[in-house]
């Protein structure tokens, strides 16, 4: 026993500290940093998960510039269009950078650009990307990922109040509560060899389902992926589960789009082509095939995908895709599964020196009949069991703008197009211009693209974004959205109109301290909650924000302020306000392996259209973005401890506590009585 | 009875217009109570992390006659000792009086980072007299404060006093304890002349924006101008006097229902 406390005390404190596991820990930290400027204006759930792990590999086979392709580039998501065709124009007219600093004499890069870069991207010899694989490298420098997250709830939720066998005469109740315990957990393996070879596998069972019992027995999700990249003729070779990115997004896009954040000038998404699916989320991916093949200037993609999903399922026919992924009561279990989805497409894109034009078909069959219950904003809702849908999109360039587009049609013939051109007319300014048009009719599976719903149909809009460096040090930002909804949308039953603007002030004062100001101003149009009219009453919403962030380094600590305040009113009732403010402090232990970070947030939202957003650090793979209503305030508490070379945990606290007078905090199975909310996570991951 | 009936509609009348930090939060001698930025001082109760800016050991004790009541009084005493790993504060503060009364304790730690910053963290336990049950409820109540100097004219100040909201919880009641949040910084035009702003959120009162100028005119004296507005706009003025190795502080509030607010502290800095 002696000797495993001493043991165990050597494992704890007498670890060290590399320079490569801060450095991974910085990346980390970046990448949160990045997503946190896209997720920061966007209320939809955003796959971190594949966000981060795109980058993360990215950072594990930095993009040799003196080699990359407007393709590589394009995984940057920090990097604008303009920003991409420059560094392209630069190594083209100038030969080989010889050290990365050499960024700096790129058009339209900064410092701030080129600090995100750097953990990226390399400079070197141009090498051979295509060496034959052999068996004993693989086997010698793969490389091994273990993960498994814990999550638990401290408050007991109304749904694990009545278990079935204690009141097995009450079907009604029991078939609404959670059969499962109330641990989140999730297991993850993945195995990559360089930039050749991934493979990898994921379960997962959330809080309230059950892993071994009558009615479940295992994780309730279960995903394998592998993929091969530049064998032989072929560009990438995906089985399991994957993604398919092409064009624009109008046809095929499951994956987390660009769309209106203070990145203003990345507005659509990238053509990212077929990649493995390795994420816990249970919707958005596709379960089969697929493969790319190069022919000279031309890449042909095409795919399978046979998987089942989740619908309420009655006489052959159901009213919508359920997309939760939650399996928790006899209810949900029930809709489990129910729906065979089968899915063909392919893509073929032409890639010229400054020109790239591409087409997308696909097809999607269901085995039951998809017939949403239609009232009038869902009038024009996909039903039906089959659906083909074709798209083309281009891109080029010519003299300084960067033209590009996509246009799509499915097989009811209603149409989206989105078409748009940027350009930087001086140095320190760029310029995006961009229009939508979606169809009310257009509705398919896996579109998404710019829009100010995640749905994209039944929108139509003009953007301008202009990105300005007037001064050293300084970074403008703005955009003004201007957007029409032709038919009646969910909680708008008129066609209605809005307008959205952002601007952006960004100040890095020194190397150590960075702040910005964020003022945004939304208005759109929404039913009146109190007519009792017969027609339709629309009001106009008002929402306006000011963020002040500002973020500071001393030593091996970092400190982040955010200061932010809104107000909110419909019609002309009386404006309301909303004000967040927090502190964080973050620690790292110069002789330990061990990372702190703390954050106490205060919040005062009077309604619920003053409602907040907050990123916070998380453990790894994880990135909340809790919403805040009403009074009160949250804290937690972040460590990762680096046990060995190869072992690292994570475990987060935190707390939200209501201070205006609210006795019970969400509602039905999710009910927690009190004011008080707190959860604990923990994670473990393993490198061998 | 006679005494106890004036004195709680008295505490009704004083709590809803006076929303500003709960009575057993002694006021600190920063003009309008604008303390959370000043590396200058520490004050009990108040920022931790000024505590980490302390050189010498100090003692100090301050009384505070709020609207000329004396039941209403909070009267305090500190002690501040520096070592070279950490600073240490002692606190005790007393309101209220033989029928109603509420104590706190509190022993603080905080350290100034190389003069960058410092950071704060202090112990509370609270204690109020409960003439229904006659006994005392307790709560402990951490506090952590946070100052960083941005340069030496400019510095910015965080503090949260009871942030997991503690309570007291008796038989009929639940006695809601203050939960405050403070930012706030601190400009020198000059080493004489010195800007302080602050806004304070107790979770079930008002915001409290205040803002105070502190003028060194002589070596002895200084003068303190100020003001700050939650439901009433109140104007605030101050002395300091520093006669040497003490340090006597004056302040007043004219709030413009409840009237006269005054307060008085005297410090002793031990030599080093």
């Amino acid at each position: 026993m002696k000797q495993f406390f001493i043991c165990l005390f050597l494992l704890l404190f007498c670890s060290f500290t590399t320079r490569a596991q801060d450095a991974v820990a910085a990346t980390e930290q970046l990448i949160a940093d990045i997503f946190e400027q896209y997720a920061a204006e966007s209320e939809d759930a955003i796959d971190y998960e594949s966000f981060f792990e795109d980058l993360m590999y990215c950072a594990q086979h930095p993009i040799n510039l003196n080699q990359s392709t407007r393709e590589e580039l394009d995984k940057l998501p920090f990097l604008s269009d303009i920003q991409v065709e420059n560094i392209l124009a630069y190594v083209y007219q100038n030969g080989k950078l010889q050290t990365i600093y050499e960024l700096q004499l790129v058009e339209g890069l900064d410092m701030t650009d080129i600090r995100r870069m750097l953990a990226f991207v390399n400079v070197g010899e141009a090498v051979d990307l295509t060496p034959k694989i052999y068996w004993h490298d693989v086997m010698k420098y793969g490389k091994n990922g273990l993960f498994f997250r814990v999550d638990k709830g401290l408050e007991t939720k109304e749904g694990y109040q009545f278990l079935p066998e204690e009141d097995p005469n009450s079907t009604e109740a029991n078939s609404k509560s959670y059969l499962g315990n109330s641990f989140y957990h999730s297991l993850r393996y993945n195995f990559h060899f360089k930039d050749r070879i991934q493979l990898g596998f994921t379960a997962e069972k959330d809080a309230g389902e059950q892993f071994w019992g009558a009615a479940h027995k295992g994780y309730d999700f279960y995903s394998f992926h592998a993929q091969l990249n530049n064998v032989g003729k072929f560009k990438t070779l995906v089985a399991g589960d994957f993604r398919a990115n092409f064009g624009q997004g109008l046809v095929l896009h499951p994956e987390f789009g660009m769309g209106k954040s203070s990145y203003v000038l990345n507005v659509t998404p990238r053509n990212s082509g077929l990649k493995k699916f390795s994420s816990t989320d249970e919707s958005n991916f596709f379960r089969g095939a697929g493969a790319t093949v190069r022919l000279g200037k031309c890449d042909l993609s095409a795919f399978y995908s046979n998987k089942m999903i989740d619908g309420d399922t009655v006489s052959g026919a159901f009213q919508t895709i359920i997309k939760t992924g939650y399996h928790r009561t006899t209810d949900e279990l029930s809709k489990k599964h129910t729906v065979n989805q089968q899915i063909v497409g392919g893509n073929l894109t032409y890639t010229f020196s400054n020109f790239q034009l591409g087409f997308t078909a696909v097809h999607t069959e269901l085995d039951n009949h998809l017939e949403p219950d239609k009232s009038v904003y869902n009038y024009f809702y996909f039903s039906g069991n089959k659906q083909t849908t074709g798209g083309i999109f281009y891109r080029m360039r010519w003299h300084k703008l960067n033209l590009f587009g996509e246009t799509a049609m499915t097989d009811n013939s209603s149409m989206a197009t989105i078409n748009g051109f940027s350009f930087s007319p001086l140095s320190p300014v760029s310029l995006v211009v961009l229009h939508r048009y979606y169809s009310p009719e257009y509705d398919t599976f896996y579109a998404s693209s710019f829009s100010e719903t995640s749905r994209i149909n039944n929108e139509s809009g003009f953007y301008l974004g202009a990105e300005v460096r007037p001064f050293r040090k300084w970074k403008m930002a703005a955009y003004a959205d201007s957007y029409r909804f032709p038919w009646p949308k969910y909680g708008i039953d008129a066609p209605s109109i809005g307008t959205d603007y952002l601007f952006q002030a960004d100040f890095a004062a020194k190397r150590n301290i960075a702040m910005f100001w964020r003022f945004k101003f939304e208005e759109k149009q929404t039913n009146l909650s109190t007519s009792g009219a017969v027609m339709p009453v629309l009001v106009t919403l008002q929402k306006t924000s000011l963020r002040y962030q500002l973020t500071y380094i001393q030593g091996d600590f970092s400190f982040k302020n955010v200061l932010e305040g809104n107000l909110s009113r419909q019609g002309e009732t009386a404006w309301t306000y909303g004000i967040i403010a927090c502190q964080d402090i973050s620690y790292s232990f110069p002789k330990i392996p061990l990372k702190i970070d703390f954050r106490y947030q205060f919040f005062d939202a009077v309604d619920y259209e003053n409602r907040f957003y907050s990123c916070e650090k998380d453990v790894l793979y994880a990135f909340s973005i809790p919403m805040y209503f009403g009074l009160g305030s949250r804290y937690y508490l972040n460590l990762e401890y680096d046990l060995t070379k190869r072992l690292s945990i994570w475990f987060k606290i935190a707390q939200t506590v209501y201070a205006d007078d609210r006795e019970l905090l969400s509602s039905g199975n999710e009910a927690i009585l009190g004011n008080r909310k707190t959860d604990a996570r923990l994670l473990i991951k393993w490198e061998f | 009875m006679k005494r106890i009936i004036p004195f709680l509609v008295l505490c009704f009348t004083y709590q809803c217009l006076r929303a500003q930090l709960s009575t057993i939060l002694p006021t600190s001698t920063s003009i309008a109570n604008t303390s959370v930025s000043n590396t200058k001082e520490w004050m009990s109760f108040q920022n931790p992390a000024t505590l980490g800016y302390i050189e010498n050991t100090e003692i100090g004790t301050q009384y505070e006659n709020r609207y000329l009541i004396s039941e209403l009084s909070t009267k305090s005493i500190q002690l501040a000792v520096p070592t070279n790993l950490l600073n240490a504060g002692l606190s005790f503060s007393h309101f209220g009086y033989s029928l109603y009364h509420e104590m706190m304790i509190g022993a603080g730690f905080a350290r100034n980072f190389s003069d960058k910053f410092a950071m704060g963290l202090q112990f509370n336990y609270y204690t109020a007299y409960f003439v229904a049950s006659n006994s005392y409820r307790g709560a402990f109540l951490p506090q952590m404060g946070l100052s960083v100097k941005f340069s030496s004219n400019f510095s910015l100040g965080f503090h949260t006093f009871n942030p997991f909201q503690a309570n007291i919880q008796t038989e009929f009641v639940t006695k809601r304890l203050p939960s405050v949040v403070s930012f706030g910084t601190e400009y020198f035009f000059s080493p004489e002349f010195v800007w302080r702003t602050q806004v304070d959120k107790e979770l079930s009162s008002n915001y409290r924006f205040a803002s105070g100028f502190e003028y060194q005119m002589l070596q002895q004296l200084s003068v303190k101008l100020g003001a700050y507005g939650s439901d009433y706009l109140v104007p605030c003025l101050g002395f300091g006097f520093v006669i040497r190795r003490f340090t006597l502080n004056l302040n007043c509030e004219l709030h413009p229902v409840l009237g006269l607010n005054t307060l008085a502290g005297i410090k002793y800095c031990f030599k080093k």
